[in-house]
């Protein structure tokens, strides 16, 4: 549980526990879900990931029950500028999900007889379409456009190619907010596909499966950029109304529940992944743990930081139906422990994200409760610390 | 008198003692309003007098370049999206060069008065950056560095050799100066009028985006082939008409890109893309703003789009505040990307990727040089650019 004595409580919150309403605090579902982890070892990004991902998939018990006929929405990972990168290491191979990753799943997916699949990412920066921005980043989305039939790409950091912004409702009624606004490819897919790193994060601990769905949410509506009557045109700029809830997103967008809660970015950005999960819940998550960086899950740290960004080449592809379980493994093959809260490494700073899903009922994220498929934790654990 | 290399003679330096300076530097006119009052031992004295500028030169004032600081402690000045606001003067030089062909460009500003202060070591960059472009500076110095270098100050007079290794390193490219820009893209405009502004900022601000481009005067389309051009924009608000808009839609028709003011065509629309209508025309295709352009940033980035970034000859990483200037040789078989940083302090690492494979590669910058091994990347031939300074270039052959 999420401790009462967490350092972030406001005094109003304090006096919501103590009368019993507890009001930020949720109580943990009976029995989180949990679903099969596929845990693969990948040493390059080669043919070997195809061959792999597709092993993995088999040992998920396939996915052609969950994709064929249905239009699959890929919201992969593309955090930040895609004019950075780590030294001279192409985003791809440090933050941000692998292009042949991506292709690999897109084509899977494909096979099993997806009607359309929709490769999704949300830039801070721009309303280029998403095929740009790859090649900004220097990869030519051909690959990906060819890797299956009926294959599109959408930028949804604005409006896109909607007409307007779709609303979605947080099951339960959501930790931070209730809905969310989103561009319309959210909420016009049959079946949500979260492509993640395997990676750390400066506010958050890890940056996996559960994170990369706070990346749905338009800049232009929840940016910098926004306006207070109307969302802005472009986007342009952090989420800095969800790490520091410095303002309400504009008028006729649904507003945070409480802005008296705390404004800790450690206290706000788990809680509201964890909404984003339940507002657009995962129906496969992947994490691309082949090559990484420790640290952070940017190009560069935090000023400040007494951290130093490190390459890793962890080897490894996750996969599973449950985005938490998925996440479970890979923070444990980070060397991490899942059952970690608020306080201890990779938690320092704020609260487990982790743990709030599982209190919300997502999914597990006791290793002892999980069923791993293919290699062992153990084999292919690469600590990040 | 165009490739000599002026020196704006400080007011604080009363008398002659201060010319031994000059002795073996690069240096050879003094200018500036007016000479000092005592014989310049042989140096020729140029008055700056934009009006009456002295045979072969242009006379630009400039900005002092470098990324605007901002009031607060933690971030620089930023442009309407949040990017770093970069003062230069690369789209004056360009300008200049483009309005008066052969005429050397020399940059008059001087340095920033008032609360600024300029560290010593910034002296190099107004330098490099003007010689990057193929112009000059009027080197001038601030009251502080002046009074240093007149007491001989060590730390002083060690900059201003660094700034003459400057000038010597530049003179040493002056066979370069008719390399032309390696872009995809024209910008054709009257740089006059109405549209002015739009124009040049869209000049200044297309580095800021990493936007490759080749300027041409409205009034020489037809003169000048499009051969090689991916696009061209004619960069004002009134369409083109008569012989004009005809070689404008022979480009088009014959597979190329026109970006074209709304008005240009009244063929129905195929499609809509970064703010503008596009409809076939032959073999390419026009396109028109949905929208009279207004905001230049903006349209920078649309029309990067429109054109895609797949044509962008150079691409650069780790370069927000840098400038990659890259220029070919007239048969193409050597080009140099000139990467001018506007930031104070050592660059990140840069990554380079040229569309173009090169053979050869060396990265050269104002401390040495070294030969680098090309490697083949994703979309093209990538080059590692060591953290660096002021200044440095890449050197490719075939």
């Amino acid at each position: 549980m999420i401790k009462a004595t967490s350092p972030c409580w406001t005094r109003r919150q304090w006096m919501a526990a103590a009368a019993g309403l507890a009001a930020p605090r949720i109580h943990a579902a009976p029995a989180a879900p949990s679903s099969p982890v596929a845990l693969a070892r990948c040493p390059a990004y080669d043919n070997r990931v195809l061959a792999g991902m597709r092993k993995m998939f088999d040992q998920l018990g396939g996915i052609g029950a969950l994709v064929s006929g249905k239009t699959v929405a890929v919201k992969i990972n593309m955090t930040g500028s895609p004019r950075d990168r780590t030294g001279y290491r192409p985003a791809w191979d440090t933050r941000w999900s692998h292009p042949v990753v991506i292709a690999a799943a897109v084509h899977l997916i494909g096979e099993a007889g997806a009607r359309r699949v929709r490769i999704l990412e949300g830039s801070t920066e721009d309303d280029h379409p998403l095929e740009e921005n790859f090649l900004i980043g220097g990869w030519d989305p051909a690959d990906l456009l060819a890797a299956a039939p009926k294959v599109e790409m959408e930028n949804t950091g604005f409006l896109g190619y909607g007409k307007e912004y779709k609303r979605l409702k947080v099951s339960d009624g959501g930790l931070v907010y209730s809905e969310f606004d989103v561009n319309h490819s959210y909420s016009e897919c049959d079946v949500m596909v979260s492509i993640a790193k395997l990676k750390e994060h400066e506010q958050t601990g890890l940056s996996l499966s559960l994170k990369n769905m706070v990346g749905i949410v338009p800049g232009t509506v929840y940016g910098d950029s926004a306006g207070y009557d109307q969302p802005a045109e472009r986007p342009y700029g952090a989420l800095t109304m969800f790490h520091k809830g410095n303002r309400q997103p504009p008028e006729g967008t649904p507003p945070e529940k409480d802005p008296q809660s705390s404004r800790e970015p450690g206290y706000r950005i788990p809680r509201i992944a964890v909404d984003l999960v339940r507002a657009r819940p995962v129906d496969l998550a992947i994490i691309d743990g082949i090559e990484a960086q420790t640290a952070g899950s940017g190009a560069s740290l935090d000023a400040g930081s007494p951290r130093k960004i490190r390459l890793v080449n962890p080897a490894i592809l996750i996969a599973s139906r449950n985005p938490v379980c998925a996440d479970a493994v890979a923070a444990a093959a980070m060397g991490f422990d899942p059952m970690a809260s608020r306080g201890t490494p990779p938690f320092e700073n704020c609260d487990s994200t982790l743990e709030l899903a599982e209190q919300a009922g997502i999914g597990a994220r006791d290793l002892k409760k999980l069923e791993i498929r293919g290699a062992t934790i153990a084999a292919v654990r690469t600590p990040f610390r | 008198m165009p490739e000599s290399i002026p020196f704006r003679w400080p007011a604080s330096w009363a008398d002659a003692a201060n010319l031994e300076l000059l002795k073996g530097a690069p240096i050879d006119c003094i200018a500036g309003d007016a000479p000092p009052p005592f014989s310049l031992g042989g140096l020729p004295f140029v008055r700056l007098d934009k009006d009456r500028p002295p045979e072969g030169l242009n006379l630009q004032e400039g900005v002092w370049p470098g990324v605007v600081a901002a009031t607060r402690k933690d971030t620089a000045g930023g442009g309407a999206t949040g990017a770093a606001w970069v003062d230069s003067n690369a789209s004056v030089v360009r300008l200049a060069q483009l309005r008066k062909p052969g005429k050397m460009v020399w940059l008059t500003y001087t340095p920033p008065a008032g609360n600024t202060v300029v560290p010593l070591d910034g002296f190099v960059k107004p330098i490099t950056e003007a010689e990057a472009y193929g112009a000059h500076w009027v080197i001038a110095l601030d009251g502080f560095f002046a009074g240093q270098i007149a007491k001989r100050d060590e730390k002083a007079l060690g900059q201003w050799q660094r700034m003459m290794a400057a000038l010597r390193f530049a003179q040493s490219r002056r066979g370069q100066r008719p390399w032309e820009p390696v872009a995809p893209l024209t910008v054709a405009s009257t740089f006059e009028g109405d549209d002015k502004l739009l124009s040049e900022e869209f000049l200044n601000l297309a580095p800021r985006r990493h936007l490759a481009y080749r300027a041409l005067l409205a009034s020489d389309i037809g003169a000048r082939s499009f051969a090689g051009q991916k696009a061209v924009i004619y960069l004002e608000n009134t369409p083109p008409r008569g012989a004009v808009l005809a070689s404008l839609l022979e480009f088009a028709q014959a597979g190329g890109l026109l970006i074209a003011p709304l008005g240009t065509v009244d063929s129905p629309p195929e499609e809509r893309r970064s703010e503008h209508s596009v409809r076939r025309a032959g073999k390419g295709r026009v396109a028109m703003p949905l929208q009279k352009w207004e905001d230049p940033f903006t349209l920078v980035d649309q029309v990067h789009v429109l054109l895609s970034h797949r044509e962008d000859p150079v691409q650069m990483w780790n370069g927000a505040d840098v400038d990659a200037f890259y220029v070919a040789s007239p048969n193409q078989d050597r080009a140099v990307a000139r990467l001018v940083p506007y930031a104070s302090g050592p660059t990140l690492p840069i990554t380079l990727s040229f569309r173009k494979t090169y053979r050869r590669a060396r990265v050269v910058t104002l401390a040495g040089e070294k030969a680098v091994q090309p490697a083949r990347g994703q979309l093209g031939t990538e080059i590692a650019v060591p953290e660096f300074t002021d200044y440095a270039e890449v050197e490719l052959e075939d």
